[in-house]
């Protein structure tokens, strides 16, 4: 049996890449240095020289050390843990007490993306746990209906034991499994029932942004999958219907979509959370404030919905358009895992992680600067929320386990083809 | 797997699509409204960075000082400022509008919408790199305007002065520079005095409103000159007579009748103006000549010729946040379409907007966007910024159409019959328009007049405003020769 041996672009066998790596990881950690450094010194809090020195360590040790110990994608790495640090940076500016939950939170998301990456590394029979994400999924959306409370509108938080998180956080990951897994079995009809089901759920919670986002994914799998065209347009119409139909028939979205067209007829009122991102991002203008000497606080919902407007305001448009390119090259780095799997389910479930974390990233920035109207998402690794950061973690451990299963499956490609060579 | 590598291809072409377009729309947007968004009374950040400069001084054309900054010390050794203004309260009510109070009661105005200069924001990174080593306060640009505070304070006293008009007359005044676009005066009356601001907060007059660029009105008639312009583009209309008698029945049943009611008349009198061409229509201001060629020109052509002077465009000047004007939307009834002609039904432009199209005409059918800028120059006397005029659009360019128009304006002002007589002055090529635009609810026309000086000695161009006083040749004319009186007699 010849396969032929893809050029590995996978760090695990290119030591070429460390050259730019290492300037970059030290850039990165001497960013932070003198961040926190800076945030010191307008503060005298100690808490912020702490972070001075354990962010750039930690990310050394994320960068450095967990690929000797776990198999793991070295550039992804890099990337996500960029993102994360920043994201506790922006919100120890804004709230020294959100930052250190945050850098909590970061802890946390290293160890779910550790568990995520074994998992999809390891796990070989999907079907059992498929069948027990299912009930699971929707039995954890049906709670917030039935528990929740309701934050900016949408009743999408559950308190359990005086701990709350969001449900449809973690059933975007369970969904992607769950997806990939039918697709990959060719049940299509089934994973657009699970999918609509999950979206009605969603519907009942008014947690529009989410439910767009569950949408937009399953889409794009599902048309990967199947390659049918049919499947998409009715997608797209279905989706447009839907828009549409809302618009007619519920106040509250006619009202969203005229504070997106025009947020300074009001700016004190409805429109005053858009306006004031705009402002505070023209504040910024090209180089930004300066860390620390802004007034992001102003924007409702800073550290969350509008963290890529506090970014913005503070660190300049130019920072935030590299932060753009980030994401960019995260994604980048996830289509390239997704199309070398030779797996149909590993290869889905790298495409749908890639496609929610772009997704979401366009949805909430261009939320932010009045692209499209504002939905209550997060910015992925950057906004401040345990479940969130979780999550977008656990994607990245989903990323990294596939990717570690190609370099495995690669090496023994190489090996077996090596054996055929020394056969006489 | 093979279509499935394919589409996940085309998923992250798509990805890389959305991101571009986040890039490119971010761009776009701040450099287009980005000035407009930071200088907005809502920016809090700038309210509080406005405590950690001292602003620049303001002065007119001529180097009157308008704005200064009181500096002084407080009991902890902080430094801090006030705004100082003129000590004449004329001049102060004269020139309040353009240059906003600190109060934010006035929109947009220079302390506003040029707090990038005034407060600092434009300092390059030595500039302020050498304040904070010099530990003193940082200051701000200065700035020297385009406006003639002189004639601003003349203009004030001849409307207080004028019998013919009510002491709370409410009203507009732009005076431009035709050739540069420089605006000379730019008043809303009633005025207020910046220095007790908040005792006219609850006056009827609405004086904090700044009616030449933020109030939007009918035209009236003063509309025909861009009506005029559209039948003029048309081969088949410029040449034709109309009749006039008195009466344009619009539909059978008379309720849609269109009278020359320039000058109120007795109930059943009927003003005729006979057999004229389309000069004389537009000497004595027929209502029914050019209701009923905007009726033939058609809906179509009298909105592109309207747009092409600018209706329904996004005004973005970089010194002057101006309203919109608008142009009614479609499917409109030929009466409608034949009132839109003559400046009525749902037409809506700004005194300043109207100034600038008396001004494309003199200039040869081009319109200057209109700045109010002259100079920016730093604490230390360097020069920031200095005026540089620019074409805004090019709303003529067929020479016969343009001699026309102006020649028929020459007319309204210096011909017997012509309705704008009270503007002519001797040795000047005076041309106007007036208007007496209809208002619901108003017992008096609003008074129009715009008009500019056919000379580059004097390149002056005016549009006045005066709400519920009457004609326009009655009331709005005389200013405007008094204006022109006034800045001929600096030319020669």
């Amino acid at each position: 049996m010849a396969i032929g041996v893809r050029k590995q672009t996978s760090d695990a066998s290119g030591d070429a890449r460390l050259s730019y790596a290492r300037p970059l990881l030290r850039g990165v950690m001497l960013f932070f240095l003198l961040a926190f450094l800076l945030l010191w010194l307008k503060s005298y809090d100690e808490r912020a020289l702490m972070l001075a020195v354990i962010v750039p360590v930690i990310i050394y040790i994320g960068v450095q050390g967990i690929p000797r110990l776990f198999p793991a994608d070295r550039l992804l790495l890099s990337l996500t843990n960029f993102l994360c640090a920043l994201g506790v940076l922006v919100l120890y500016r804004l709230s020294p007490e959100r930052g250190l939950q945050q850098a909590v939170n970061f802890g946390v998301g290293v160890a779910a993306m550790l568990i995520c990456t074994v998992a999809v590394r390891y796990i070989r029979g999907w079907k059992g746990i498929v069948l027990l994400l299912v009930p699971a999924s929707i039995g954890l959306l049906a709670l917030p209906l039935l528990y929740g409370t309701e934050v900016y509108g949408a009743k999408n938080w559950v308190t359990i034991a005086g701990f709350g998180f969001q449900p449809s956080e973690l059933v975007k990951l369970s969904l992607i499994v769950i997806l990939s897994w039918l697709l990959s079995r060719r049940k299509v009809a089934l994973s657009i029932l699970v999918t609509g089901v999950c979206l009605g759920l969603l519907m009942l919670q008014k947690d529009l942004g989410t439910a767009l986002l569950y949408y937009g994914v399953a889409l794009l799998a599902i048309w990967a999958a199947t390659d049918s065209g049919l499947l998409l347009a009715l997608g797209c119409v279905g989706a447009g219907g839907a828009g549409v139909l809302g618009y007619r028939m519920f106040a509250h979205v006619k009202r969203r979509v005229a504070v997106w067209l025009n947020p300074w007829s009001d700016r004190q009122g409805s429109g005053y959370q858009i306006v004031q991102g705009l402002i505070a991002i023209a504040n910024g203008g090209l180089f930004g404030t300066g860390l620390g000497l802004g007034n992001p606080g102003v924007i409702p919902a800073s550290y969350n919905d509008y963290i890529f407007a506090v970014i913005c305001h503070e660190f300049g448009v130019l920072f935030g358009i590299v932060v753009l390119l980030f994401f960019l090259a995260l994604i980048m780095r996830g289509i390239s895992i997704a199309r070398q799997s030779d797996s149909v389910f590993h290869s889905l479930l790298a495409l749908c992680c890639t496609a929610l974390i772009g997704l979401q990233t366009f949805v909430i920035v261009g939320g932010n600067i009045k692209l499209i109207p504002l939905t209550g998402v997060t910015l992925p690794f950057i906004s401040y929320g345990g479940t969130s950061l979780v999550s977008s973690m656990c994607l990245i451990g989903f990323l990294q386990g596939v990717a570690a299963r190609n370099t495995a499956q690669l090496a023994e490609a190489e090996k077996r083809a090596r054996f055929e060579e020394e056969r006489p | 797997m093979k279509s499935l590598r394919a589409n996940i291809w085309k998923i992250a072409i798509l990805l890389t699509a959305l991101f571009i377009l986040l890039i490119a729309y971010g761009a776009y947007s701040l450099t287009t409204y980005g000035s407009r968004w930071f200088s907005t009374s809502a920016n809090t950040y700038l309210r509080s960075a406005k405590q950690n400069v001292i602003p620049g001084d303001v002065q007119d054309v001529n180097g009157v000082t308008l704005l200064t900054a009181n500096v002084a010390e407080d009991e902890n050794g902080e430094t801090t400022w006030s705004r100082v203004w003129p000590a004449d309260q004329t001049l102060r009510q004269s020139v309040v509008h353009v240059l906003g109070d600190s109060q934010n009661n006035v929109s947009n105005g220079v302390e506003a919408f040029m707090a990038n200069y005034l407060y600092g924001f434009e300092a390059t990174f030595p500039e302020r790199l050498g304040s904070f080593l010099s530990g003193q306060t940082r200051r701000g640009d200065s700035l020297t305007l385009t406006i003639d505070s002189a004639l601003c304070r003349q203009i004030t006293e001849w409307i207080a002065q004028d019998e013919a008009l009510p002491d709370d007359v409410r009203g507009a005044v732009v005076v431009m520079n035709w050739q540069t676009g420089a605006v000379l005066a730019e008043m809303s009356f009633p005025s207020f005095d910046p220095l007790s601001s908040r005792s006219y907060r609850n006056d009827a007059g609405q004086p904090y409103f700044n009616r030449a660029i933020q109030g939007k009105y009918a035209p009236g008639s003063t509309f025909k000159i861009v009506t005029a312009a559209g039948i003029l583009a048309s081969p088949e209309l410029r040449s034709q007579s109309f009749t006039c008698s008195g009466i344009l029945r619009m539909d059978a049943s008379g309720a849609h009748d269109i009278t020359d009611a320039g000058t109120r008349l007795a109930e059943g009198q009927v003003v005729s103006h006979g057999q004229l061409d389309l000069q004389t229509a537009f000497r004595v201001s027929c209502n029914n000549a050019f209701a009923y060629a905007a009726w033939q020109l058609g809906d179509e052509q009298l909105k592109k010729t309207a747009q092409a002077f600018g209706f329904d465009d996004n005004f973005l000047f970089r010194d002057i946040v101006l309203e919109n004007s608008a142009y009614p939307g479609a499917d409109r009834s030929d009466w409608e379409i034949a009132m839109t002609g003559i400046g009525q039904s749902g037409l809506l432009l700004t005194p300043m907007h109207l100034c600038l199209i008396a001004s494309a005409i003199a200039n040869n059918g081009v319109m200057m966007e209109p700045r109010l800028l002259e100079r920016a120059e730093t604490a230390a006397g360097a020069e920031r910024l200095h005026f540089t005029s620019a074409v805004y659009r090019t709303p003529l360019t067929d020479p016969d159409t343009i001699h026309s128009l102006r020649s028929y304006m020459y007319d309204v002002v210096n011909t017997a019959g012509g309705t704008g007589r009270a503007a002519s002055l001797i040795g000047w090529r005076v041309c106007g328009k007036t208007g007496s635009a209809e208002i619901d609810g108003q017992e008096n026309t609003n008074a129009w007049f715009t008009g500019f000086i056919d000379s580059e000695k004097a390149p002056y161009s005016v549009a006045i405003l005066l709400e519920d006083v009457g004609g326009g040749g009655t009331y709005a004319a005389p200013l405007a020769q008094k204006i022109f009186k006034y800045l001929t007699a600096q030319v020669k």
